[in-house]
């Protein structure tokens, strides 16, 4: 886990290459248990809604994202994560997570590293932006 | 001198990065040895009259002055020069208003009008071409754009060597990092937003990528 002191603006977190396949996506729906026949799981549907395909659920792909931050700073270490979602994920493609420290600040005694985050298909299309506040332990 | 003339702040419904962030960035660029000297906000579909960023340009050393994205039939279209008088005449939040009235408005009132990522599949100027549009008030287009996917300023370029347009270059940022990735240079000192339409009317300026700034004497 890295330390407040040890980061500068403009370090990378990722890029990790995630797919999400047509199982993960239905484990994820089986969980979350939105209503069926959706967009997400059902190729009808989707093509019904205007989508070539079914798209992976926008709180699924937030997760994801979350994830890239986890796994670099701890579970417990997201203050804020705020996204737009600009364009639909499709199944089973490559998609790249990746944030890039913006902003390095201590706030009520938490010592705050801002990042802007992103995921992206295969072509640079951006899928998802968006900004995230992380907390991170200090070496003091 | 650097300018990136395309870029969105929290004013844009779909930007999180603040004007202050992007002065504070552009330190980070300057760090690096990139030369910036100044940003275009063109928020969308808006033009934010009341905001004054004076402040944190004097304090930063950052040339920031205010343009607009508007949607049009026919693409987005980057409108610089802004004034009450265009805004009377053009309803900024038109999303189906011809291109080609909001050019001849535009340049009524002393303003331009630019195709936006003119290269952008779907919705890009090109399409409309292809279509059998014609626009014959276009000269310049955005040739970089720094918030395409692949292909896309490949297919500017080639609108802009079939047609012999100019291009300018902006990039399109909604987050921090991302401003000044493309940029335009132009070769007159600019100030504020009518020496901007000036030197875009010029025709003496060129699109260029962050990266070929390095080394470069600020102007």
């Amino acid at each position: 886990m890295p330390y407040f002191e040890d980061i500068e603006l403009g370090d990378q977190i990722g890029p990790v290459e995630r797919i999400a396949t047509d199982e993960g996506v239905a484990r994820f729906c089986d969980v979350w248990s939105p209503p069926t026949p959706n967009r997400f799981t059902d190729a009808q549907t989707a093509r019904e809604s205007g989508m070539t395909g079914p798209i992976v659920p926008g709180i699924m792909a937030m997760a994801m994202m979350a994830q890239l931050l986890t796994d670099w700073a701890g579970p417990d270490a997201i203050r804020d994560l705020d996204v737009v979602f600009r364009q639909p994920i499709p199944h089973n493609r490559p998609l790249t997570l990746e944030a890039t420290i913006t902003d390095l600040r201590q706030e009520n005694g938490q010592n705050l590293a801002e990042c802007d985050i992103l995921m992206l298909g295969a072509q640079g299309e951006r899928h998802v932006g968006g900004k995230a506040v992380v907390s991170l332990p200090s070496r003091g | 001198m650097f300018l990136d003339l395309h870029c969105h702040s929290v004013s844009s419904d779909d930007s999180r990065a603040t004007v202050e962030q992007y002065v504070k960035w552009v330190q980070v660029l300057r760090k690096r040895g990139y030369v910036v000297d100044g940003i275009v906000l063109t928020e969308h579909r808006k033009f934010d009259f009341d905001k004054d960023y004076s402040a944190l340009a004097d304090q930063y050393g950052v040339l920031i002055l205010k343009g607009s994205e508007l949607d049009t039939r026919y693409g987005h279209f980057l409108v610089y020069g802004v004034s009450e008088g265009l805004t009377r005449d053009i309803d900024f939040s038109d999303v189906r208003m011809d291109a080609r009235e909001l050019m001849r408005a535009a340049r009524q009132h002393d303003a331009v009008a630019i195709p936006a990522h003119p290269g952008r599949f779907g919705i890009g100027l090109t399409e409309y071409i292809q279509q059998g549009e014609s626009f014959p008030g276009v000269d310049v287009v955005e040739l970089l754009n720094g918030g395409g996917r692949a292909g896309e300023n490949e297919r500017a370029d080639e609108l802009c060597q079939q047609f012999g347009y100019l291009g300018i270059g902006g990039s399109d940022a909604h987050l921090t990092s991302h401003i000044a990735t493309c940029m335009t240079e132009f070769r007159a000192a600019i100030a504020n937003e009518s020496q901007l339409v000036d030197a875009l009317l010029s025709k003496q300026f060129q699109p260029v990528r962050l990266e070929a700034t390095a080394g470069v004497p600020s102007a």
